[in-house]
């Protein structure tokens, strides 16, 4: 079961931007990503904004297939800054790892 | 696809034990300068960040990587949570090709050159010379990043500089923007192609890949252009170019180099449509692309071949 969290963007700033709400999940982002995965990166942002914690963890490992590129931060409509959000999840389960 | 959280932690301590993600010793990637006699006092220092020396390492472990993805080998790595003992420094130092070796340390005497035509006031330093950790940071490990940067800025901070001259993006970026933001550290950042100052006769035509972190994240694009158009090279149009150029794939290399392949050869494809040489003005870039089967030449290479053969007859001092 997933639990929804909404106040997990703020749980999130310790380790990046808060900009994951600022997406309405358009899509450019998974369009213009050089990964041409059907769902990333707003996948994840998706679940960023809904506190899905544990689905976050359990994908943790698709983080890294990010480049880190920044094109979808470029092209986001909403300046919501994609590649950013990515890489702060990346430290925030890599952090968990750490803990475990 | 390996498990990232053992590629970053053993990265991490190779960082924190030798100064650079594959552990080796600095005297074994960095002996470019010897023999080259480069001033030791100016206004610049020469920060060459060691992305360049690394690549030899770099085609090595993405190499040795390679041939154990998604293999039952692999598998194991994966799931054993152990570092796998072909990434060790010593397989790393064997498994290093001699022309790799010789093409890094070409690069950079290219760039000497191009400052010293320049007429730019530079100094080298061997000892303050280091690399800036930037892999760390986009792999998401900030706190060795930072640990890293603070050690790396106090040497230099210590010994008064100020003024920087690099030679990659991502050296370029960390100095620019994380160093001032994570460690206090404000020096004056300057690529070697924004001091260039070339002129020639050329007459040719080149496709020019700009690097994400040039060409997006520096939005420096233009910089190389210039200097090109002053020695008659022009750079054919590539779909996708300048602030929303196409990832050559490199990153990924360290976790996954069928990844990094994948997308380097979509972007080889894009490059390859003009027709024209191809020239990269980054190590990774350069090192991905010719894994994804191109045939490639630095830009310092290109801006040198100018300053050799006399084209580089109008050269304006600092």
């Amino acid at each position: 079961m997933t639990v929804v969290s909404p106040e997990f963007a703020e749980e999130l700033k310790e380790y990046g931007d808060d900009t994951a709400l600022q997406c309405f999940n358009c899509g450019t982002c998974v369009a213009i990503c050089p990964l041409v995965d059907d769902s990333f990166p707003r996948r994840l942002i998706r679940y960023v904004q809904i506190g899905a914690r544990e689905r976050i963890l359990a994908s943790g490992r698709d983080l890294w297939k990010c480049l880190h590129c920044g094109l979808c931060s470029r092209t986001c409509p909403r300046q919501a800054d994609p590649g950013e959000i990515i890489l702060g999840l990346k430290r925030y389960v890599l952090a968990a790892w750490r803990e475990e | 696809m390996f498990d990232p959280k053992i590629i970053i932690d053993l990265l991490a301590e190779n960082v924190r034990r030798t100064g650079n993600p594959f552990g080796l010793s600095t005297g074994s990637i960095n002996g470019w300068w010897k023999g080259a006699d480069l001033p030791r006092q100016g206004a610049n220092l020469l920060f060459t960040g060691m992305m360049y020396q690394m690549v030899p390492a770099i085609n090595a472990a993405t190499g040795l990587l390679g041939k154990y993805e998604d293999t039952p080998a692999g598998d194991r790595i994966r799931f054993g949570r152990r570092v796998p003992r072909f990434l060790s420094a010593a397989v790393l130092k064997m498994a290093t090709a001699k022309e790799d070796r010789s093409a890094a340390a070409g690069v950079l005497m290219d760039i000497t050159r191009i400052l010293q035509a320049s007429g730019v006031d530079f100094a080298y330093r061997p000892e303050l010379d280091g690399y800036s950790g930037i892999l760390l940071y986009d792999l998401g490990d900030r706190e060795n990043f930072i640990a890293h940067a603070r050690r790396v800025a106090g040497r230099l901070q210590e010994a008064g500089v100020e003024r920087l001259i690099t030679v990659d993006p991502h050296t370029t970026w960390a100095l620019r923007e994380l160093y001032p933001r994570y460690t206090g550290y404000r020096p004056e950042v300057r690529t070697y192609f924004e001091l260039a100052r070339l002129q020639g006769n050329g007459d040719r035509e080149v496709t020019l890949h700009d690097p994400c972190f040039y060409g997006r994240y520096l939005e420096l694009s233009q910089v190389p252009r210039t200097l090109l158009a002053g020695l008659g090279v022009r750079c054919a149009d590539v779909n996708s170019a300048g602030p929303f150029t196409s990832c050559c794939g490199g990153p990924a290399e360290s976790v996954s180099p069928a990844l990094a392949l994948t997308v380097g050869r979509r972007r080889l494809a894009e490059l390859q449509a003009t027709g024209r040489p191809l020239v990269t003005m980054c190590p990774i870039c350069h090192a991905n692309l010719r894994r994804a089967g191109a045939d490639v030449m630095d830009l310092s290479a290109l801006l040198v071949r100018f300053t050799r053969s006399g084209e580089n007859s109008q050269k304006r001092a600092e």
